[in-house]
């Protein structure tokens, strides 16, 4: 524990901000002091991203203002905020993939050759593996494309962004979700040096227990408003959890009779090279299957060529007793498989269509006479599904943009819902999403199963793999390595298999 | 507190001004013409700016609606115009029926679309760089078959009495091309806000990658959506031709910029900025006035051109100025 500096740097003071007559924020006061890892928690909406879009300049509030170290400002732009030494690793902005590195972690602050135009690229490549070096051990080409790197080295380039600037904040906005346990942890010895070197951290974050380890204050907001901020050491994760949604939660994961049925979906033999070797397993109805591995073990690959996404060069894929096919996600869909993709900005919904378009977009034909939508049909469709998975939005004519991120990732499973499919591939189904959500989802996926529904759950969330599922299928380069039944293993008994160190550990112990 | 609920009114004031820039030009624009050029409110120039201007571009303008729509564009709407009257002509003068005829020129804008479909639906081309070479392809196609660009005259007397019916009929006192465009528009308004087909079309072009994840049929889209804009503007190319009994060849990318400003300028009538033809019709009404307005004002024909461009220009700024607020 670090001694807790008295010192604010960061004091939010009235702050009010509505869109369109809906109020994200009211009266919000709160104070972040220096060299402190702050943590800031709320259910989906509760207006965690909009506090730190205001910080951020990218939103203005409509009342109170900002100080930053003692000043007061009532009007924060990009710019200015930059210029403070406040560096943001935003929930949804994304890196350009057509970048290169170099580009991403220079934009708009290129170093110039002294007394030309051009860009210094030597300095460039230089203080970047400087930074890269002594942060994460790692060196990263300034020349490789944003789109060549996985999620956890995508993160990486934007912390660097940031580092290279020696910032006094940092903010993460969920930085963790789309990470494996393994990459989180060294994201959390990476913010514990950084607050050791004096930088504040703001962090948002839906995992109580990451807050717990991780933060020295946290900050509850509920609805828009500031219920609480205590010292990590006089509070839990259960209050924590108890101030954020006002009630309790109850258990996290629905009791479920696991009875499995007949075989719904056989795969045998599947390969592709260098992605998966040899899979095959069985999916019974009413049977939750999870699936895990490291990046690049192949769970995911597999998944993506379940709905055809991508091929597999040899193997059958058999879905209940119609014949082997080859997939596209036309005919995935048809043979009423569903896929939950990870990357849900770019797959999963359309942000610039309504939610009611995206709840129905993977179900027109149930909505459409004669060629035409029936509007009224597809509009209690879309209520019904808001008020299922309680979507908070203004309305479901309201574009998806204007939802929070958990709430988006509930309309990517409503999508599916509404088609009524049989076989759900559930990927990273509760990213970003919040712990009273989270029940929600499990309650769902648990009727599913029970009307006989086969789903599928990839997850790096080990205990939710574990809670969830019936049984665990563990990817190990490739290869399914190993198969669990999920009530008999521990997640440090999974992590070690998922990481491959079970033999080592077994030696030791 | 009371501040707050006027806030997001004023929102929404913001909101509804920024899709009003659309309706409040034309009006503009009308008025202006009204008092600086005389004949302009005379009945039968509005007339003519309906038949002479409105008609054909709205049909084009209308096809070009759903290329925008799935996130593309059209370059060859006229390379279509010109293939459905290339087909048309050639059938009558060959003696053919003109109920065949009609129909060999659509066929002769579905190639167009067809061929359009396969580039950029099958083998993937950017819509823009995909129409771009149709419309270099049918030049020269169009050249080739009329020995290097020599119009294709009907006869006067040889042709049968029906030909004319399309381009100079009357129903119920109503010029017949102006009554193609009304169905024209209304069967298109309804396909792109109320079908599935219309819907699946917005979404492509929105998010492409999400209707993939959904199952959807993509590239069975994007191919329909080419062929259809082919289609369309076929029937102009079948309405010009029987209207001026003649195929000038590649006379059909006149309609081309117009099509692609009263598209864009439309964006601007809808909530989420998105192409709908109610903006399109509108979009062609603005243009159709003004090109007439400025004619008749006397205005240099040069200058018709600069007059429309600042007019776009201004539809587009002021809608995009009063929505960033
Ligand atoms: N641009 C916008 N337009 C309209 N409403 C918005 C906009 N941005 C956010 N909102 C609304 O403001 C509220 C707070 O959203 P915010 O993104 O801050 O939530 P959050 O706490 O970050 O949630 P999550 O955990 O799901 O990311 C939500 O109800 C959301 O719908
Ligand atoms: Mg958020």
């Amino acid at each position: 524990m670090i001694q807790q500096s008295t010192q604010p740097i960061i004091h939010f003071q009235g702050i009010e901000k509505s869109f369109g007559g809906a109020k994200a924020l009211s009266d919000v006061s709160l104070t972040v002091h220096r060299g402190t890892v702050h943590g800031l928690v709320g259910q989906n909406g509760a207006g965690k991203s909009t506090l730190i879009k205001l910080l951020a300049g990218l939103h203005r509030p409509d009342a109170g203002q900002v100080e930053i170290d003692g000043e007061a400002y009532d009007h924060l732009t990009p710019h200015l905020v930059e210029s403070l030494g406040i560096h943001f690793i935003h929930q949804d902005r994304l890196l350009v993939p057509s970048f290169t590195v170099g580009e991403a972690l220079f934009l708009g602050r290129e170093p110039r050759i002294p007394g030309t135009p051009f860009l210094d690229r030597r300095q460039m490549q230089r203080r970047a593996q400087e930074v890269l070096q002594r942060y994460f051990g790692l060196s990263l080409p300034n020349s490789a494309l944003i789109s060549q790197l996985s999620t956890a080295e995508k993160q990486i380039v934007q912390i660097t962004r940031a580092l290279l600037d020696r910032p006094k904040i940092l903010v993460f906005d969920e930085p963790t979700a789309a990470l494996v346990k393994r990459e989180a942890d060294l994201l959390f010895t990476l913010i514990r040096r950084l607050r050791d070197e004096g930088i504040t951290i703001l962090y948002i974050s839906h995992y109580l227990q990451e807050i717990e380890a991780l933060c020295d204050v946290v900050t509850v907001l509920r609805n828009g408003r500031h219920v609480a901020t205590k010292p990590i050491a006089e509070t839990s994760a259960a209050e924590i959890a108890g101030l954020m949604v006002n009630r309790d939660i109850g258990d996290l994961f629905p009791i479920r009779e696991k009875s499995p049925g007949a075989a719904l979906l056989t795969v045998e033999g599947l390969s592709a090279t260098g992605r998966y070797r040899n899979v095959g397993f069985t999916l019974y109805r009413g049977e939750v299957l999870g699936l895990t591995g490291l990046l690049g073990s192949g769970a995911k690959d597999v998944l993506r060529t379940l709905f055809g996404l991508e091929t597999a060069e040899e193997g059958t894929v058999t879905v209940a007793e119609q014949a082997p096919w080859r997939a596209s996600p036309v005919q995935a869909a048809r043979r009423k498989l569903a896929l939950v993709p990870e990357d849900r900005r770019r797959h999963g919904v359309a942000l610039d269509l309504s939610v009611s378009e995206n709840t129905t977009l993977a179900s027109l034909p149930r909505f459409t006479r004669l060629g035409l939508v029936d509007r009224a049909s597809e509009a209690a469709e879309a209520d019904r599904l808001i008020t299922r998975l309680q979507i908070k939005t203004a309305g479901r004519e309201a574009l998806l943009r204007t939802l929070s991120g958990g709430n988006q990732q509930k309309v990517a499973i409503a999508k599916w819902l509404s088609r009524h499919s049989d076989i759900y591939l559930l990927d990273e189904p509760t990213v970003g999403v919040d712990i009273a959500a989270k029940v929600e989802i499990y309650a769902l996926i648990a009727e599913l199963a029970e009307k006989g529904a086969g789903i599928i759950v990839l997850s790096s969330d080990l205990p939710e793999l574990i809670g969830l599922t019936d049984r665990i299928l563990i990817f190990f380069r490739g290869e399914i390595a190993r198969e669990v039944v999920s009530d008999t293993i521990t997640e440090d008994a999974l992590l070690a298999e998922v990481t491959g160190s079970s033999e080592a550990t077994r030696y030791v112990g | 507190m009371s501040a707050v609920p006027a806030l997001g009114a004023e929102r929404r004031l913001v909101e509804a001004a920024s899709r009003l820039a659309l309706p409040v030009a034309l009006v503009a624009v009308f008025l202006l013409f009204s008092a600086l050029a005389p004949g302009f409110l005379a009945a039968a120039n509005l007339q003519s700016v309906l038949v002479n201007n409105f008609t054909l571009l709205s049909i084009v303008a209308v096809a070009m609606t759903f290329a925008v729509s799935a996130g593309g564009i059209d370059l060859s709407v006229g390379t279509a115009v010109d293939f459905a009257s290339f087909a048309f002509v050639s059938l009558v003068l060959a003696g053919q029926p003109v109920p065949l005829a009609l129909a060999a020129g659509l066929g002769g804008g579905a190639v167009v679309g067809l061929f359009n479909a396969v580039l950029i639906a099958g083998i993937g081309i950017s819509p823009f760089l995909a129409t771009l070479g149709t419309l270099f392809i049918g030049r020269s196609v169009q050249q080739l078959l009329t020995n290097g660009g020599n119009p294709v005259y009907l006869p006067p007397a040889g042709v049968p009495e029906s030909f004319h019916l399309l381009g100079r009929g009357s129903l119920a006192g109503l010029p017949v091309p102006l009554l193609i465009a009304a169905l024209v528009i209304a069967l298109a308004a309804v396909i792109l806000a109320r079908s599935r087909f219309g819907r699946v079309v917005t979404a492509v072009g929105i998010e492409a990658e999400v209707v993939r994840y959904s199952g959807l049929p993509l590239k069975a889209h994007l191919a329909a959506t080419y062929v259809l804009v082919a289609l369309i503007a076929a029937v102009a190319g079948l309405v010009l031709t029987s209207t001026v009994t003649v195929y000038i060849p590649n006379s059909g990318n006149a309609f081309l910029l117009n099509a692609i400003g009263a598209a864009f300028i439309g964006t601007t009538l809808h909530r989420h900025g998105r192409p709908n033809i109610a903006g399109t019709v509108l979009g062609v009404l603005l243009l159709s006035l003004v090109a007439n307005g400025l004619l008749m004002s006397g205005l240099n024909f040069y200058w018709q051109q600069v007059g429309t461009g600042l007019l776009i220009f201004t539809v587009l700024a002021l809608s995009f100025a009063s929505r960033k607020v």
